[in-house]
């Protein structure tokens, strides 16, 4: 590790890729239904015949690029351009609809940009340390990650945790239908071929979110977003004052991020939504999640720009990928005959380390970019009449969940899903803990009957499940998040109550 | 009787009527679940099915003793809400028989006349349709030939 390889890191040839990259994977990004690993996946023919640091550095920035790029549809249009912003749309569209949309994109930026670092730091100074921590992981801890992920319940259902708890339920009864991952039977599709194939994620996501929003749009002739009058600067100024005074916020969801990173399988929508939840769990009384609150959508971001540094520990120096793409960008590397693992860091490290560099300087030029994409998709989308925007929109939906597994089933899954969303809406059962049943149900099932074999073969169920000194850590973490709010919820009531005694 | 006093008085009738859909699908998903072969594919959803079915109830009990007045679809047109997903809905069915263009014509079409609160005349009706033919052309484009998605 020596300015050597920041010296390779620079050569125009890498800057110009880093450059392409962050432009195209921003715009693939902010298109619903094009996730970050459609992204990658789609210009990976494009690095076969370049230099391995160049291909990598290439496909770090696409990946960089569209985790970020889907902060834009989900303030503009609340609609996740990629999992990983679930958590941006709680509160970058409230922003955008009271009139800072463009408030929102910026600190949006800011936010990514300071996770992508900080992921990229951590990559180059912790990878094989922090590799052995994934190593550690097996399927009892991932249940446990799964059951502390579906605690966040609690802290998504604004106003109704009952709701919540029963929309997560739906969520995860959801994610069951198809067949078994483990055993193969067919579930819950009660005989119909459309429902066979399960419900993807990502089609589920863009219906929950997206077409409860243009069922709304269409019934009333109000404007989409609010329009300021004067067309003011993009506030770039503001929202770097903003983000400097949540530092501490960024920094707490960057770490989040890059340690859910790690994990293989965990990914991004699942570090946005916990360090959302530790945003909104050690948030002042006056600041309103879920209402427009600027720190909500700064710890999605930095935390999901974040795992991209945090991802491709495991996957370059074990050569598991840590998130969906980096297993993509793993199968490129074998295609240019590149072999990650411990040695990659010895052997090939001219390799490792011109791209991280690479990856640094793709994640400061997301910067400029971000900021001036994000500039005119705001201005772009505010000034759209809501005539055209709506049926555009609606055709996004349908090309972009077709394109996901090139499947009709899974558009009409996603509309009939979204309209069930809006009525769940209308009665206070947000999408949030559906989503989120959705996406851990998965990971509960397959750590469970995993667990639960090697428990039942080993004659050892209760120390396979409450044994390990890792589960045991999850464990703790998630009765501590059931338990905190209650807890400040009741200091918050006794100290106002001692305000109104005192006043009286 | 005062309307306040009326409207406390009234039950939130949407709420109670998902949370017993939801208690149907967890008796549902429990009847579907003894059709597995496979112990491993029965523990998951039986226990999600009870976990739906205890919250739902206790969904149903926590609205019937305190309903919420603010629920319900509120104001708007229920035409063109349904006009929007009824046109996309009949896209998709349509797709296999005469191809992804033309049948999301038709999902456009539904979206731009449900989205319309201004009323038409030839001229925005053909800068709209023009507009419209423009994006789904940039769009399929993109995919079809930048992207390589198999479009029907």
């Amino acid at each position: 590790m020596d300015f050597e390889h920041l010296a390779n890191a620079l050569t125009l040839t890498n800057l110009a890729l880093a450059l392409f990259g962050v432009v195209a994977g921003t715009i693939i990004g902010s298109i619903p239904g094009l996730s970050a690993t459609m992204a990658v996946a789609v210009l990976v023919p494009i690095t076969f015949s370049m230099a391995p640091a160049s291909a990598l550095i290439l496909l770090g920035a696409i990946y960089t690029g569209a985790i970020y790029g889907g902060a834009y549809s989900a303030i503009l249009l609340n609609t996740p351009g990629t999992p990983s912003a679930i958590g941006t749309t709680f509160d970058g569209y409230p922003m955008a609809k009271r009139g800072d949309g463009d408030l929102a994109v910026a600190i949006a930026c800011y936010a990514s940009v300071f996770g992508g670092m900080i992921g990229a730091l951590a990559l180059l100074l912790l990878a094989p340390p922090l590799s052995s921590v994934a190593l550690a992981f097996g399927p009892v801890e991932y249940l446990w990650l799964s059951i502390f992920g579906l605690s966040l319940i609690t802290s998504l259902s604004t106003g109704n945790v009952l709701k919540g708890l029963a929309g997560g339920a739906f969520g995860l009864l959801l994610s069951c239908v198809g067949v078994a991952e483990i055993s193969a039977d067919i579930r819950l599709t009660f005989g119909s071929t459309t429902m066979i194939g399960g419900i993807e994620v990502v089609g589920a996501l863009i219906g929950l979110y997206c077409i409860p929003v243009l069922i709304d749009l269409v019934a009333t002739p109000e404007r989409h977003l609010k329009v300021e009058e004067g067309g003011r600067a993009v506030r770039f100024r503001e929202g770097a004052i903003i983000a400097w005074r949540s530092r501490y916020n960024l920094l707490r969801s960057s770490i989040i991020g890059t340690l859910i990173g790690i994990l293989p399988g965990a990914g991004g929508s699942v570090a946005g939504l916990v360090a959302y939840s530790e945003a909104k769990r050690t948030a002042r009384p006056k600041q309103k999640f879920g209402e427009g609150e600027p720190d909500g959508v700064m710890a999605t971001e930095a935390a999901n720009n974040a795992t991209v540094g945090g991802g491709f520990i495991p996957t370059l120096v074990l050569g598991i990928p840590g998130t969906p793409p980096d297993a993509v960008i793993l199968g490129a590397l074998l295609v240019q005959g590149v072999r990650t693992g411990p040695t990659l860091f010895e052997g090939g490290g001219s390799i490792v380390y011109t791209f991280i560099y690479g990856l640094f300087i793709a994640t400061i030029l997301m910067l400029p970019t971000g900021l001036l994409i994000g500039r005119y998709a705001y201005k772009t989308i505010v000034t759209i009449p809501k005539t055209i925007l709506v049926p555009s929109v609606g055709f996004m939906t349908i090309i972009g969940t077709f394109a996901i597994r090139n499947s009709i089933s899974d558009v009409v899954i996603m509309i009939v899903l979204g309209t069930v969303g809006w009525v769940l809406s209308r009665f206070g059962f947000a999408a949030s803990p559906i989503v989120l049943g959705l996406i851990l149900g998965p990971i509960a099932e397959q750590g469970f009957v995993q667990a639960w074999i090697i428990g039942d073969a080993t004659g050892n169920l209760a120390g396979m499940f409450f044994g390990r000194p890792i589960s045991l850590a999850i464990i703790a973490f998630t009765i501590l998040s059931l338990v905190y709010p209650v807890i400040q919820g009741r200091r918050a009531k006794k100290l106002l109550e001692m305000q109104a005694g005192s006043n009286d | 009787m005062t309307e306040s006093s009326s409207r406390s008085g009234r039950k939130d009738i949407g709420t109670l009527i998902v949370a017993s859909l939801f208690i149907g699908l967890g008796l549902v998903t429990l009847y579907d679940v003894t059709t597995y072969s496979d112990r491993d594919s029965v523990v998951f959803p039986s226990f999600v099915a009870y976990a739906l079915i205890f919250c739902s109830v206790l969904v149903v009990i926590a609205s019937w003793l305190r309903p919420n007045q603010h629920n319900g679809f509120g104001s708007g047109d229920w035409w063109r809400r349904l006009l929007l997903v009824a046109t996309m809905l009949a896209g998709c069915f349509v797709m296999p028989l005469i191809g992804f263009l033309p049948a999301t014509v038709i999902a456009f079409a539904g979206g731009l006349v449900a989205a319309r609160h201004e009323g038409w005349d030839a001229r925005s009706a053909i800068i709209f349709a023009a507009s419209g033919v423009f994006i789904m052309a940039g769009f399929y484009t993109l995919f079809r030939f930048a992207l390589g998605v198999p479009l029907p």
